[in-house]
Formats: C-alpha cells, structure tokens, sequence
C-alpha cells in the first residue's frame, strides 16, 4: 500500500520538503567533521539535538501528510481547491486534459471572450 | 468600614450578574438554539428548523454562526488597526526631528510598545480569524464551526483583552501608566526591577490581556482543528482541501503549541513582579525569559504569515486565469515551515552570547527554512507567469504581497547569518526587514481578501478607482518607509529610540514621508469601504470576478450565489454593478 501510494510522482512533490531536510542533513554532517567550537558534552548535544529533532519532526510529518494526500488522491477525484463542493465542477483530469492540447502562449491581451465553449453561461454583469 | 463597602459592592456586582442572565434567558431559548447550516444565516432558507437570528445588537452579541463572528473579528482587527496606525503615525512624526519634540521620550516608549503588541495581537491574529471564521466552513461544506460556542466566547475573550493591553492609556493616572517594554517584554526590565517606572500596574494589566489574547487564540485554534478534521464535507478529502484551508490548519497547530508557552511565561513573569517568585531574578534570568519567548515569538512570525500566504495562494490564480502552478508544492512547503518554526528561535539572539555550537544549529535550521518560503514565491510567479492577468485591487495587493515578501525575505536570510547578524543586530535593518514582512506582506494579503470576498460580506462592489488609489500609495509608501529603514540601519541606527544623531535626519523623514502616504491610503481606503458599503452597487450575481469562466468558481462563491437567488426579493430594483475585472458593465442580466 504505501509503496505505492509513494510514487514517482508522491515523490517528485515532496521533493519541496526533502531539500530542507537535506541542508539540515549536511549541517549535521559539517558540525560533526569539521567543529571550529570544540567538543562539549552538553552544548555539542544540544547542538545535534536542534538539527536532529527538525529533521525528525519534519520527515515525520512529510511521510504522514504524504501518505495522506496522495492516498487521498488515489482513492476518491480529485477536484481543484475549493471546488469540490461546486456542483458541476471538472475534476482536475478534466481541467489538465483540457490545458494540456494547446501549448500557445496565454493571451496577454485582456479580451475576455471564453475560448472555453464549455464554461457555463452566468449570471455575472460583465461586458464582453 | 471599608470591608463593608467591598462587601456591598461584591452584592451588588453579584445581583446585576443574576438580572444579566434572567434577561439573556428571556432573550433567548438557549437549548433549543441550533447552529445554523450554511447558508441559511438570516435568510434561513436551507436549514429546516433554522431560527430567525434576533435583530438588532442582540444579534451581534449572542451569534454563534461563524459568518456573524468572523465579521466580529473582522471589525474588531480594524479598529485596532486604526489605533495601532494611529500609534505609529504619532511615532513617525516625532521621528521626523531628531530631538525630543512633539512627545515625551516615556510616550514614545509607550507607543512604541503598545504599536507592536496591538498590530500583531489584536489586529494581525485577529483578521486572519475574520477570514478563516467566515470562509473556511464554507469552503470545506461544513454547517459551521465544529463548536460554535467556543468559536463565541474566543472572540469575546478579545474587546476585554484590548482594554487590558491599552489600560495604561485609557486609565490616566500616576499608578497605571502604559507599558514600555516593548513586545519583547525582556526581563529585567518587564520584571519591574531597577529605579525604572515598569514596576506599575499598567505592565501586569498588558500582561493579563496579552494572555487573555493567547487563551482566545488557543480555543480558536483547537475549533479549526477539530473542524477541519472532522467537519469536511465528502468530497473535500486531504487532496481536495484547499490551500487557506491548509495554511490555517497549519497555523492553529502552531498557535496550539506555541501559545501556551507564551501564557506560561507571562504568569511566571507575573509571579515574579507581584508575588516575589525569582523565575527571572537570577543569573540566567534575563536569557530564560529571551528563550521561553522567542520560543513562542518565532512560531509567531509564522502564525501571522502562513494563512496570509494561504488568502494570496487562493485569490491570486483566480486572476491569473489559470490554477495555482505546484498546488501540493504549496501544501507541503507550509507544513514545512510549520514544523522548522520551532527550530529556529534563537536566531533572534544571536547577540547574546549563548553557546556558539547552539548559534551555528540555528543557524543552519535557519537556513533551511527559507527553502519553503522561496518555493512558494516561486509557484506564485509561475501561476503569473503567461497567465491572463486581470490587475484588479487584489490581485495589485496579491503582487504586492509577493514583492514585499522577497524583499522582507531575503533581508531576512541575510540576518540568519550570524556574521551579519552580529553587525545588524537591533539596528533599523532588523525594523525594515519584519516591516516588509508584517505591513509589506501580512497587512497587504489582509487587504487583498477585504477586497476579494467584499462582495460576499457587503453584498456589494467597492469603488474600483479608490481601491486602485490605495494599493498605489500603499506599495509606494511601503517601500519608501521601509526600505529607508534599512539604509538606517545599514548606517547603524538603533531602533527603539526616540531620540537620534542628526547624521539619520534624511533617512528618518523620508521614512516619516512614506508613512504619511500610508496614511492617506490608510483613509481612502476607509472611505471607500464604509461608503460602498452604504452606497455601492448591489451585486446580483454569484461570480462577480467572472471566475466560472476560467473553471476558477469555488464553494464560497457558489455559497454566496445561492444566498442571492433564495433571497426574497422586495421590489425587484435593479442596479448595474461594475466589478473590478477591469471592465465596466452595460446591463445587469441576472
């Protein structure tokens, strides 16, 4: 289950908390090869003890809350943020597939006219 | 004689309390009273056994609908807003000569403290609460608050707490005189020791409200907790739950942990000046208090900053046209940020002399924080990046917010270094550099939710023009001010004084200067509001920022669109409303 809850892609998105764990990681690393302060049993404790508890908490939470939204994910749609209780509202499939096909460059002119035939009509006060 | 009069005065307090609560008996049916379901609120048009709300102040008073308390809080963050605003201003003008001239060097410490307390306290936590109480249930599909009472009595914790903080000002006598400790409240000085005048009751009637604050924080984070863990509607699962949803969950388990300490300080500290405890008498007092608060005063940085990144991550696609680029990136780098909040807070003392082993893994911890903070600027700038942006006054304070926010940022990383911390430390450079942040970033994405849900809250539109002129002297007068703090600082200013050398005269007035713009903006932006909310355009339709078009409609907004259509109608006039998309509307075709 959580093998494969962590895939390619679990992974590629936690990356973002990966890289801090990784700078607090080579901290540990320098301070215990290369100590310019001296070795003190209790400030050198403290001091390992501030990297390491970070790190633990921090890839703790990663891996539950990981495990939490992918799994999420895979089990139910997944809708965009805040829309999941819009009735009528696309998946993010559809919303992705939809992007996807045209690569031109967004318009940079402020035409509001829907290239989207499919946006429903509202009831909004606009121009066109 | 005088136990007598206590004595009488104890019956009489006793007596008024009893007829209080015949009369809210009387009042109220208290058992029978239900939450509301969303949506039904005044209009009551989806909860089948939905009461009418009372009218009038009773309404306000006894509401435990969590739309009626968010506005509560919202109102509330504004006035202290004004008054914190009114501090600072009475502060910048002094400032603008060198020498003690308009105030007295005490008033000005005075204002100094009560500037910050109020800004962060009762303004910044505050107005977060206004959005996250008014929006999050209705994001998430919840009926209400997972305990709406609790949600009640943690506002009403707040307007006493407020008088409490700012009773060396409302109680002009010789005994009580406001605090002047700064925020910081670094004992031995708040401890009220030494020839100094912070012995007086004004510092422990601030102490009481800041913990009164704290306590109100406290309850309201455990309900945001409980209420977006257990209150979800079906469909809006850990992968549906949107990003200011996130960020305030985030927060309140910041607050959850944080908070606390800070109350358990506070009456260690009251002990110590009332009760003669020695918690900070000794030797090592002075850095223990440094540690118990910067443990809870860190954390803190980031209790204010987090849901605000939430409001910019939630209203700045939705004028890109295009969904927020790294969406999970953006979940995960808050997370993040709330569990290294805890490792960092001795970067704050680096100028102490603690242990240089400690400094150097705060350092790092320090470090390492900024990474989440740049991915999501980075994803915000993505989101932007080729996407069809509508510049209406939130998305202006959205960008705002990202610019100030990698200025305040970056300023910041430089004083994780303990080298440069060392040369900068209690200089100016330190006041711009959290100014970008709290003004530059906080106050702006506060701004940008006001103007982005002000349709939702007033039923109605805001003047497009005003609110254009606020955001313009607003980022002007910001990076004026501020960025003048940082030369001075540069130049080795310190910051806390009244008085200076007149080698900073320049700089100070420049700074005097853009505050003033701020000032003016500050106005017009109150203008605007109170005077659109009596008279602005009515708005017929559920999307107002034409967000269906991009896909971008979220729950509020259908919330608000079902709000109108079951409205009753008294007469069927009509209004054209122009929205702030940046196009003036012909008709109204609702």
């Amino acid at each position: 289950m959580a093998a494969k809850i962590f895939d390619k892609e679990t992974i590629l998105d936690l990356t973002v908390n990966i890289i801090p764990l990784g700078i607090i990681g080579f901290f540990v690393v320098v301070f215990a090869v290369y100590d310019p302060f001296g070795y003190d049993p209790l400030a050198s404790a403290i001091s390992f003890g501030l990297l390491l508890v970070p790190l633990v908490a921090l890839a703790a939470l990663t891996y539950i809350s990981g495990k939490a939204i992918a799994g999420d994910e895979k089990r139910s749609e997944v809708f965009l943020a805040g829309q999941a209780t819009v009735p009528g509202s696309q998946t993010l499939e559809e919303y992705e597939a939809q992007a996807e096909p045209d690569h031109e460059p967004a318009e940079l002119t402020d035409d509001e006219s829907a290239e989207d035939a499919e946006t429903e009509p509202t009831a909004q006060n606009t121009d066109d | 004689m005088e136990i007598n009069g206590q004595l009488a005065l104890t019956v009489l307090m006793g007596v008024f309390l009893v007829a209080v609560a015949a009369w809210l008996t009387r009042v109220e049916n208290w058992r029978s009273y239900t939450p509301l379901a969303s949506g039904g609120g005044a209009y009551g048009q989806e909860s089948g056994h939905a009461h009418e709300k009372p009218g009038g102040l009773i309404r306000w008073f006894t509401t435990v609908d969590h739309k009626d308390i968010g506005m509560l809080y919202g109102l509330y963050g504004v006035i202290a807003f004004l008054v914190g605003g009114a501090m600072v201003m009475i502060m910048r003008v002094e400032l603008a000569d060198p020498g003690m001239t308009l105030i007295s060097n005490t008033f000005y410490n005075s204002l100094l403290t009560s500037h910050g307390i109020t800004m962060l306290f009762l303004f910044g936590t505050p107005i977060i609460a206004a959005f996250s109480n008014y929006f999050i249930p209705l994001v998430i599909g919840a009926d209400d608050m997972a305990f709406p009472r609790i949600n009640a009595i943690a506002f009403w914790l707040l307007p006493p707490a407020a008088l409490l903080i700012w009773a060396g000002f409302l109680i002009p006598t010789g005994d009580i005189i406001p605090a002047q400790t700064a925020w910081t409240m670094y004992t031995p000085l708040s401890a009220g020791v030494g020839n100094g005048n912070q012995a007086n009751a004004g510092v422990d009637l601030m102490l009481l409200g800041l913990h009164l604050s704290g306590v109100s924080a406290t309850m309201g984070s455990i309900n945001f907790i409980a209420t977006i863990f257990t209150e979800r509607a079906e469909e809006v699962t850990w992968a549906n739950l949107d990003i200011f949803s996130w960020t305030i969950l985030t927060q309140s388990g910041l607050i959850l942990f944080a908070f606390p300490l800070l109350g358990s300080a506070m009456v260690m500290l009251l002990a110590d000046r009332n009760f003669g405890t020695v918690f900070f008498a000794g030797e090592g007092g002075a850095i223990l208090w440094q540690h118990l608060f910067w443990f809870f005063g860190h954390p803190e940085v980031y209790i204010l900053v987090l849901p605000p990144m939430g409001i910019v991550s939630y209203v700045l696609p939705r004028f890109s046209g295009r969904r927020l680029f790294g969406f999970k990136f953006v979940v995960y780098s808050t997370l993040a940020i709330g569990v290294l909040s805890f490792g960092v807070w001795a970067h704050h003392m680096f100028a102490t002399g603690i242990d240089p082993r400690l400094r150097a893994s705060f350092m790092a911890v320090s470090m390492a924080i900024a990474i989440p903070s740049a991915v999501k600027t980075f994803n915000w700038i993505t989101t932007m990046w080729n996407g069809r942006i509508r510049l209406t006054t939130p998305m202006l304070f959205c960008i705002g917010f990202v610019s100030n926010f990698i200025i305040g940022g970056v300023t910041g990383v430089f004083l994780a270094s303990i080298p440069i911390d060392l040369v900068l430390h209690d200089t100016y450079y330190v006041v711009g550099h959290f100014h970008y942040i709290v003004m530059g970033a906080i106050a702006f994405a506060g701004f940008a939710g006001l103007y982005y849900w002000y349709p939702i809250f007033t039923g109605r539109m805001y003047q497009r023009k005003l609110g254009k002129w606020h955001f313009w002297l607003w980022m002007v007068g910001t990076n004026i001010t501020f960025f003048a703090m940082i030369l001075l600082g540069y130049g080795g200013m310190p910051r806390r004084y009244a008085t200076y050398l007149p080698q900073f005269i320049t700089l100070h007035q420049i700074a005097t200067l853009g505050a003033l713009l701020l000032l003016v903006g500050g106005f017009i932006w109150l203008y605007n509001f109170i005077i659109s909310w009596l008279e602005g355009p009515v708005i017929e339709s559920g999307d107002p920022w034409n967000l269906k078009e991009d896909g971008l409609y979220t729950a509020e907004w259908e919330w608000f669109d079902r709000k109108l259509q079951t409205k009753i109608t008294d007469g069927g006039e009509q209004q054209d409303v122009a929205t702030d998309g940046g196009h003036e509307s012909d008709e109204s075709d609702s």
